[in-house]
C-alpha cells in the first residue's frame, strides 16, 4: 500500500497521462466502431441475408487474438496509436453491430406498420421510431464494446501506443504488484466511468445523444488535427523494450540527437512488449531506432549457422553484418555494459570464502545452495554448460520463479542466484557478481539499431549515437536500473543526469 | 368515392381475393364483415397499400391507387390499428400528431389539434398530453388510435377491427364514439369487423364476406329481412329473432295458472319489472293465448332451474 502511494506521488504526471492517453483510444475507438457499426446495420436491417454474412464476419474478426492481431498490424500500418485503434475497433464492431441489428428487427411488427400505413418517410419513421425504440439494445451493445475496449486497449502499451497498460504490462515484468494494481484498479475505474456516462448517454432524448457525441468528435477530431499540426517538423521515433534500462538508453538517444542537431525532433516510445514487435515496427519504418542486444540479434532476429561466440566483439561483427546482409540495417557500436546471465552471492559469503571469480566457486562447490530459473537451469547456455565449462557441481540447486529469486539470496535460502547482469537487485540486496573468466556466458551488449536508409538521411546520426559506444558499464546500468525501477524515478532524469556527468551533454 | 374494380389477390398458396367489385361512396360508414379468413382485412389494407392487388384495380376519387404518390396517398388516410399500436416511445400528444408532423405541420398547431382532438373524446388534454402510452387503459389507448387516425383530417379513416381486444363496456362506449364522429367530421370510414352486431350497430352500408368472395353488399336492414344467401341467413340469423324476454320464457314454460283476470304486466316486461310487481303479491301477465298469474314462487323455481343448467 506505502509502495503504490509512493508511485502515485513520484509518477503522478506519468500516471494521469497514460489515464489520458487510454481514454483517447478508447473512446476514438468506440466512436468509430459505433460510426460504422450503426449506419451498417440500419443499412442492412432489410436484407436478412447479406446482415446474416456480415454477423458471420464481425464474428469470425472477434476471435483473432488480440496480440496476433497487433503483430499483424504492424508491418501494415506502423505502431503506436492507429494500428491500436484498428484492432480495437475490429472488436468493437461486433457487439454494436449485433446488438443495433436485432434492436432494429425486433420491433413490434404492428408498430412498423402503423408508421408505414401513416406514410411517414424512412428517414421519420428510422429517426422518430425505429431507432428510439432500439435505444435499449443499440446502447448495451456500446456498452460491452465499451467494456471490451477498455480492458483491450491495456495491449496497446505493447506496441508504443501507452495507456494503462504500460503499468500492468511493467508490474507483470517486473513483479511489481503496486503497478500492476494501479494499472487494473485505474482500468475498472475507467470502465465504470464510462459505463455510467453511457447509461447517461442512453437516458437522453435521442436529439441530445447526437448533439453530446457530435460534441465529442469534434473534440477528438480537433485535438488530434492540431497534434498533426504541430507535429510537422522532422522528427524521429527511439522505442524501447519493455523495462527500465530500455527507457532510459532511448532518453539518452533522444538528448544527444537533439542536443547534436536542433532541428530534429526525438519521440521516444517506451515498453514495447516483445522484441518481435520492435523490429517488425524498425523493418516497416514507423520506428526509427531502438537499442538491441548482440546476443539477442543472433539469437533470434537474423539467420546464422555460427554458433554464438563468447567474445563480444565478435559477436557484435557477426550481428552487424548479417542485419546489413538480410536486412539492410545498420548496428552502430555497443555501450560497454553486459546485460548477459551471470551468477551472483551475497557479499559476505564472497568475503568468507574469499569467492571473486566463477572458477573459485570450485573448491566450496559442495557449500552451493542455488537458486536458479528454469530457463537458466536447462538452456545450453545456461547451468548445464557452466557446469562443463568450469567442471562445477553444486550441493543443491532448486528452481523457482526469476523475480523470487533474489528475495530466496536476502532470505537466506539459497546462496547463490542466476541473474542478469545489470539486475538492480544486485545493489539493492547487496550482492556480488562473480567475474565469468573463462567467458562462458554469451555477450549480450546493447547497441542502438536502425535502418541504413536513416543513416544514409542522416549520416551525422553515427557520430552522435557513437558517443555512447564504450560507455555506461555494467555497474553504470545496475545504478540506473536501480534509480528507476526500485526508486522510481525518472527514465529521463536519470538517463540526462548520466549524460551531464560523464560529460556527453552540457 | 373508392370503387374496387375486379380486384383479385393471390396468395402462393390461395386465393384471397376473387374478383372483387365494390362501391364505398363518400362520407359513408363502410363496414366489411365476415368470418376470419374472408378478405375483409385485405380488402381494407389494399386501401392503404400495404397489400397490393395481384389483378384489377382500385379508384379514390376517381383515379388509380398505383397512380398516387404513396407517401401523398397516405397521408390522407387515417388508419386505426386491431392491436392500437401508440409508439411507446413517444406522448399521447406526439402519437395523435405523428401524421401531421410527418405532413410539416408547425409544432404550436399539432399541439393545438392534439388538445383539441383529446377534448372531443373526453380526455383531459392537461392530463394526458404529455403522458406515455403505457400510463393508460386499453379504451383510453384505443381513444387515443381513433383521434390519432383523425389528426389531419383525412378523407377516409380506415379501422381494422379496433374493438376486438376490448372488454363489452368499453367497446359499447368506443362504438357510440365513433358513430358520433362520423356524424360531426362526415369523413368516409371504412371498417373492419367479424362481429355481426357491431357491424349492424355501426354501418350505413354493410358487406358480408367469406372465403374471398363479397355474399352481399346492403344496408342492415336489407340484409337482414332480405338475405341473399344461406350463409348470410346463418351469419344474422341471431338477429332476426331477439332473445325471448325472461317473461316471454317463463309463461312459454307453462309456468303459473291460466287466469281470465286483467294483465297488469306484458308479455315484454323486463325481469326487474317483474320482480318489482311481485313484491305487491302475484301478477298477471297478458299473452295472445291468455291470461296467466305468476308469483314470486314461479319465478324463484325458474331462477332455480337455470341455475342447475
Amino acid at each position: 500500500m506505502q509502495q503504490i502511494w509512493h508511485i502515485l506521488h513520484t509518477q503522478g504526471g506519468e500516471i494521469v497521462q497514460s489515464i489520458g492517453q487510454h481514454i483517447g483510444l478508447s473512446l476514438i475507438s468506440l466512436l468509430i466502431a459505433a460510426v460504422i457499426a450503426i449506419p451498417l446495420a440500419i443499412i442492412l436491417m432489410n436484407h436478412q441475408r447479406l446482415a446474416k454474412v456480415m454477423l458471420q464476419i464481425t464474428s469470425i474478426l472477434q476471435t483473432i487474438p488480440s496480440l496476433a492481431l497487433l503483430g499483424i498490424l504492424i508491418p501494415l500500418v506502423g505502431i503506436g496509436t492507429v494500428p491500436s485503434i484498428i484492432a480495437l475497433v475490429i472488436y468493437a464492431v461486433m457487439p454494436i453491430f449485433q446488438n443495433t441489428y436485432s434492436g432494429l428487427t425486433t420491433i413490434d411488427p404492428s408498430l412498423e406498420e402503423a408508421a408505414t400505413a401513416f406514410g411517414l418517410s424512412r428517414r421519420m419513421k428510422l429517426l422518430r421510431i425505429e431507432l428510439p425504440l432500439a435505444m435499449p439494445m443499440i446502447i448495451s451493445g456500446i456498452r460491452i464494446a465499451m467494456v471490451m475496449i477498455i480492458g483491450t486497449a491495456t495491449l496497446a502499451a505493447l506496441i508504443g501506443a501507452g495507456g494503462l497498460g504500460t503499468y500492468i504490462l511493467l508490474g507483470i515484468e517486473t513483479n511489481n504488484n503496486a503497478l500492476l494494481i494501479i494499472g487494473a484498479v485505474l482500468s475498472a475505474i475507467l470502465a465504470l466511468v464510462f459505463g455510467a456516462g453511457i447509461d447517461w448517454l442512453g437516458r437522453l432524448t435521442f436529439k441530445k445523444a447526437g448533439i453530446v457525441l457530435a460534441t465529442l468528435v469534434v473534440l477528438i477530431g480537433g485535438f488530434a488535427g492540431y497534434r498533426q499540426v504541430t507535429n510537422s517538423q522532422t522528427t524521429l521515433t527511439v522505442a524501447g523494450k519493455l523495462g527500465s534500462e530500455p527507457e532510459i538508453l532511448i532518453n539518452m538517444y533522444k538528448d544527444l540527437i537533439e542536443h547534436d542537431h536542433p532541428n530534429i525532433k526525438v519521440n521516444t516510445k517506451a515498453n514495447f512488449g516483445a522484441t518481435s514487435f520492435l523490429f517488425k515496427a524498425l523493418q516497416s519504418g514507423s520506428i526509427d531506432i531502438y537499442p538491441e542486444f548482440t546476443g539477442t540479434v543472433l539469437e533470434s532476429l537474423v539467420k546464422t549457422k555460427q554458433s554464438a561466440s563468447h567474445s563480444p566483439a565478435k559477436t557484435y561483427q557477426l550481428a552487424k553484418s548479417a542485419l546489413k546482409s538480410q536486412y539492410q540495417m545498420a548496428y552502430l557500436k555497443p555501450m560497454a555494459y553486459q546485460n548477459g546471465y551471470d551468477l551472483a552471492v551475497t557479499r559476505q559469503f564472497a568475503k568468507k570464502y574469499h569467492v571473486k571469480t566463477i572458477s573459485d566457486l570450485i573448491q566450496v562447490e559442495n557449500r552451493v545452495h542455488a537458486g536458479f530459473d528454469p530457463d537458466f537451469n536447462q538452456q545450453k547456455d545456461g547451468y548445464p554448460g557452466l557446469r562443463q565449462a568450469y567442471g562445477l557441481k553444486f550441493a543443491s540447486i532448486k528452481t523457482m520463479e526469476p523475480s523470487i529469486r533474489y528475495k530466496a539470496i536476502a532470505n537466506g535460502k539459497v546462496n547463490l542466484v542466476d541473474g542478469y547482469t545489470t539486475d538492480p537487485e544486485v545493489q539493492a540486496y547487496h550482492l556480488v557478481v562473480l567475474k565469468d573468466d573463462r567467458n562462458f556466458f554469451p555477450p549480450y551488449q546493447g547497441a542502438p539499431l536502425m535502418s541504413e536508409k536513416l543513416l544514409t538521411d542522416h549520416p551525422e546520426l553515427r557520430t552522435t549515437l557513437n558517443k555512447l559506444a564504450g560507455k555506461v558499464t555494467t555497474t553504470d546500468m545496475q545504478k540506473m536500473n536501480y534509480q528507476v525501477s526500485v526508486k522510481h524515478q525518472k527514465a529521463a532524469v536519470v538517463a540526462r543526469d548520466y549524460l551531464r556527468s560523464h560529460g556527453l551533454l552540457d | 368515392m373508392i370503387e374496387f374494380k375486379q380486384v383479385s389477390k393471390q396468395y402462393t398458396e390461395q386465393l384471397a381475393l376473387d374478383d372483387l367489385n365494390l362501391t364505398i361512396p363518400t362520407g359513408d360508414f363502410f363496414v366489411l364483415v365476415g368470418p376470419s379468413g374472408s378478405g375483409k382485412t385485405t380488402t381494407l389494407k389494399m386501401l392503404n397499400r400495404l397489400i397490393e392487388p395481384t389483378d384489377g384495380d382500385i379508384y379514390f376519387d376517381n383515379q388509380r391507387l398505383i397512380d398516387y404518390e404513396l407517401r401523398d396517398l397516405r397521408l390522407q388516410m387515417g388508419y386505426v390499428l386491431q392491436n392500437i399500436a401508440l409508439f411507446p416511445n413517444l406522448t399521447i400528444q406526439e402519437n395523435i400528431a405523428i401524421q401531421a408532423e410527418s405532413l410539416g405541420w408547425p409544432r404550436k398547431e399539432r399541439v393545438a389539434r392534439a388538445r383539441a382532438l383529446l377534448e372531443q373524446v373526453d380526455l383531459d388534454p392537461d392530463q394526458y398530453a404529455t403522458r406515455m402510452p403505457s400510463e393508460l387503459s386499453g379504451g383510453e389507448q384505443q381513444r387515443v388510435g381513433i383521434i390519432r387516425a383523425l389528426a389531419i383530417k383525412p378523407k377516409v379513416v380506415l379501422m381494422d377491427e379496433p374493438f376486438s381486444a376490448l372488454d363489452p363496456l368499453s367497446r359499447k362506449q368506443l362504438q357510440d364514439l365513433v358513430l358520433q364522429l362520423h356524424r360531426e367530421l362526415k369523413m368516409t370510414f371504412v371498417f373492419v369487423t367479424h362481429d355481426m352486431h357491431e357491424a349492424l350497430r355501426l354501418g350505413q352500408h354493410i358487406a358480408v364476406m367469406r372465403l374471398g368472395h363479397i355474399q352481399q353488399i346492403g344496408t342492415g336492414e336489407e340484409i337482414i329481412h332480405h338475405p341473399a344467401n344461406e350463409f348470410v341467413r346463418g351469419f344474422f340469423e341471431n338477429e332476426q329473432t331477439p332473445r325471448p324476454t325472461t317473461v316471454q320464457v317463463l309463461v312459454d314454460q307453462g309456468r303459473g295458472a291460466a287466469t281470465t283476470m286483467a294483465a297488469t304486466l306484458p308479455v315484454t316486461a323486463t325481469v326487474n319489472d317483474l320482480a318489482a310487481a311481485l313484491k305487491q303479491g302475484p301478477v298477471v301477465i297478458g299473452t295472445a293465448s291468455g291470461n296467466r298469474t305468476l308469483t314470486t314462487a314461479d319465478l324463484l323455481d325458474y331462477l332455480a332451474q337455470t341455475e342447475v343448467e
